[in-house]
């Protein structure tokens, strides 16, 4: 009997030293790694529970379909004033040069602001996206302007095209 | 007593004849010894307890011969006899889930469809479904996706229903809705997708959006106008370039791509 109870007894002992140890063991749990992996309900980047729905951003068809739309009519408009550079000559027909470049410029434009949209979002980069948005701007508006003065002063893109093919 | 047959029956077996003193009973469908064939897995490992460790790829190697033969029996074999800690979701293993959707050797599918390479020299890599944030091994964290595709509010909405039994839908109508319904919200489309790696916050997704398309093709719903303008925006919709890696992955053989140009189709000529 009295083996049993001594026997108890340290066991008791035992327990409590255990249970204190791991009790010290949660509170540097608590302070140090908490802070650095905080649990937050519903995960820490994604807000809320599956049951509450995303939200759209404000409806724009100029952001929307008409923007697709434009760029895939002017996608498809590019076939066929490729084929009518190659038929006639840029000194000839000014406007259809002009018209030309002009496609391929904002063609180009569209091409690269996508680029923007998807990687460089002013969301995510604040700062960088903003001036790649505004080089990207400049740039488009400083090749009209030399497109410009060359077809109105030099022999015009579709001439400097065939020029370069046959040189 | 069962030891002793035993016995008896591996000496018959080394003498390499039939004895005349053994039943014919004992002597049949003596089961096939099949060759070893061990093939080497290698798994994306990562425990949330231990968030200073970085994921790692741990290796099994198992024998094919007695695995069953998709990537889920493997899985479950590892799980069942090497590892317990391995951690992945699967429930229906025949495809009609979702739940084991993982990449397995760089391509997004479900283990239960995907039969395990019988090149037993090359190993085969699993990782879970690209670009999630990750709760455990293969397990992706699939909050968002289930809470963009609550955001296309995926279910019949009719201004006027009628008056009594149920709605009617010819089968022209019918059949628009095929190759759209079957989607079981696995995931392997949409985390295919580039845009939706880098954009997922805004962008909403193959899976999703080809729910989306789902009701507002149907006959029976009177809200496509609104379901379209929800999605005339910069990123929601038009984040799609038309790369159809979501077609190429879908383990259903569902084609979410065309479901998207057809909603573009119809938001430009709205």
């Amino acid at each position: 009997m009295s083996s049993s109870l001594l026997l108890r007894s340290a066991f008791s002992r035992n327990l409590t030293h255990r249970l204190a140890a791991r009790s010290v063991n949660q509170a540097r749990y608590a302070t140090s790694e908490a802070s650095q992996y905080k649990y937050v309900p519903g995960g820490p980047i994604i807000q809320g529970t599956v049951n509450d729905p995303t939200t759209f951003p404000a409806p724009s068809r100029t952001h929307g379909s008409y923007h697709w739309s434009f760029e895939r009519l002017l996608s498809a408009g590019l076939v066929p004033l490729t084929a009518a550079a190659f038929v006639t000559t840029g000194s000839n027909y000014p406007v259809l040069d002009g018209l030309l470049g002009v496609s391929l410029i904002m063609h180009s434009h569209i091409g690269f602001d996508q680029c923007l949209v998807d990687y460089l979002h002013p969301r995510k980069f604040p700062i960088l996206g903003k001036v790649a948005t505004w080089t990207l701007r400049t740039a488009t508006v400083g090749t009209l302007v030399g497109l410009y003065q060359f077809n109105t002063n030099d022999i015009g893109l579709t001439e400097l095209i065939a020029r370069a093919w046959t040189a | 007593m069962q030891s002793l047959l035993t016995a008896g029956r591996s000496a018959h077996l080394a003498l390499g004849k039939r004895a005349f003193t053994s039943s014919a009973r004992r002597w049949q469908a003596v089961p096939q010894e099949k060759p070893v064939l061990m093939k080497e897995f290698k798994i994306y490992r990562w425990n949330p307890d231990q968030p200073e460790k970085k994921p790692e790829l741990q290796s099994y190697k198992i024998d094919l011969n007695q695995t069953g033969p998709m990537v889920l029996d493997a899985l479950i074999k590892i799980k069942n006899e090497i590892d317990p800690t391995l951690t992945f979701r699967r429930s229906c293993r025949e495809g009609i889930c979702g739940s084991c959707a993982m990449n397995i050797d760089g391509q997004n599918t479900l283990a239960c469809l995907c039969r395990i390479d019988r090149e037993g020299s090359k190993n085969t890599k699993i990782y879970p479904l690209p670009h999630m944030y990750i709760v455990k091994d293969l397990v992706p964290d699939m909050t968002l996706f289930y809470k963009q595709y609550k955001s296309i509010q995926p279910w019949l909405q009719n201004d006027n229903p009628p008056e009594k039994g149920e709605h009617l839908q010819s089968p022209e109508d019918r059949r628009k809705l095929d190759g759209m319904y079957e989607c079981i919200l696995c995931a392997c489309c949409s985390t295919s997708c580039p845009s939706y790696w880098w954009n997922q916050d805004q962008y909403l997704g193959p899976a999703t959006l080809m729910q989306a398309y789902r009701w507002i093709a149907d006959s029976r719903d009177t809200q496509g106008a609104e379901r379209k303008e929800r999605l005339q925006n910069e990123m929601s919709l038009y984040r799609c370039h038309t790369i159809f890696n979501c077609t190429r992955t879908c383990p259903k053989g569902l084609n979410p791509a065309a479901a998207i140009a057809k909603i573009k189709l119809e938001l430009a000529v709205d």
